[in-house]
């Protein structure tokens, strides 16, 4: 043995994005993730790497946890959310309906549920609409199950609390192959502001 | 760049050198934080992890208990299996080896990298609806690909592959920003 070595300044074989990131969700088959974790016991360069994965995933949940996103979730992401602490205004207007809401300050995560029979739907989008009909937002192709019996859609609680008073409708669309639209659902929400604020996106 | 081997550190830690200690906590200690941010999901917890894998290795390397020095990395991650398991059953272990060495050996962690939470913000919103969801769905509570496929109505291979589709996609995005 030499007193001293020459300890490589370059990963030979670095570990892919893709599994650091795996690794970091658990994600891998028990089998792989000692080769991993050898690996990392060993290696800086990937050392880093991961913490750019972590990074990265972190932010990813702060995002999530943020309410700040639009997105269509699961019934288990409402409840999982209510569960740790989370403050959920929830509302669902009945199919070719209309329902009143708010947000207040306190409230993390606004959630709006469809509910809407899909069986017969190929893909889905999910419009949101001024009164006048004009279409304000497209969420194209969204992830649903053909038996959930519902949508759950999460709205911008940043959005929401900005928002003077005023009228969005939702509209759950099938949309064929040839891009023909068959409307499933249309739902009204009617919101009024009661954080204190501007009064209209009109005035501006 | 010149270092001294692992397998070096050992014979001078068995040889009484602390400034090979210090080498050896310095070098392997960012990497035992790592572990225990994975396994144990809590940076306060992982910082007890290093104290304590580095303590048994002192413990261990001073006493000339390390068989084959050219393994110190593994023994590493060896110590930090154990101890993980140790660590969710007692902590009467670690009162006495702290009392005994004391934490002034451990060094600070690396920081994790900084991240623009706008930037991200705008590059989840560019995903396509089923990647934003996969996406939201996982993180929120790091959800396992067999929960978010059952809401999705896909397989898990399918909701690896479109996370994997997401993460790279957001990657590259905050990359071309940065």
């Amino acid at each position: 043995m030499t007193p001293l070595d020459r300890v490589p300044a370059e990963c030979r074989q670095p570990i892919d994005a893709a599994v650091l990131m795996d690794y970091w969700l658990g994600a891998l088959p028990f089998e792989a993730e000692d080769p991993v974790e050898e690996h990392l016991m060993n290696c800086d360069r990937c050392g880093d790497r991961l913490r750019e994965v972590i990074a990265l995933a972190d932010g990813l949940r702060t995002l999530a946890q943020s309410g700040s996103l639009c997105v269509v979730v699961s019934d288990q992401f409402v409840k999982h959310a209510g569960d740790a602490g989370q403050r959920v205004r929830q509302y669902a207007p009945p199919q070719g309906g209309s329902v009143q809401c708010t947000v207040s300050s306190d409230d993390d995560l606004l959630i709006a549920r469809l509910t809407v029979d899909l069986s017969t739907a190929a893909r889905v989008d999910l419009t949101w609409c001024d009164p006048g009909g004009t279409e304000v937002l497209r969420m194209t192709d969204i992830p649903v199950r053909g038996d959930a019996g519902a949508v759950i859609c999460q709205q911008s609680i940043t959005f929401a609390k900005a928002s003077p008073s005023n009228t969005l409708i939702a509209r759950l669309v099938s949309v064929d192959r040839q891009g023909a639209e068959r409307l499933l659902g249309e739902y009204a929400f009617h919101h009024t502001r009661t954080i204190p604020g501007p009064g209209g996106w009109e005035s501006y | 760049m010149l270092e001294a081997s692992d397998a070096h550190l050992a014979v001078r830690i068995a040889d009484g050198d602390t400034e090979a200690e210090a080498e050896v906590c310095r070098r392997i200690a960012p990497r035992i934080r790592l572990y225990g941010l994975r396994h144990l999901r809590s940076s306060f917890a992982a910082d007890d992890l290093v104290q304590q894998v580095l303590l048994k290795m002192l413990e261990a390397l001073r006493a000339g208990r390390l068989r084959d020095p050219e393994k110190l990395a593994h023994f590493a991650l060896g110590t930090c299996r154990m101890t993980v398991v140790e660590l969710r059953r007692t902590t009467r272990r670690q009162t006495r080896l702290l009392a005994e060495f004391g934490p002034e050996l451990i060094p600070d962690p690396p920081p994790l990298p900084r991240l623009d939470g706008a930037q991200l913000a705008r590059c989840v919103q560019t995903l396509k609806e089923r990647e934003r969801s996969v996406v939201v769905l996982t993180f929120y509570d790091e959800q396992t690909a067999a929960e978010v496929a059952g809401f999705l109505g896909l397989s898990e291979p399918n909701v690896r592959v479109i996370r994997h589709r997401a993460v790279r996609q957001l990657r590259a995005c905050m990359e071309s920003k940065a």
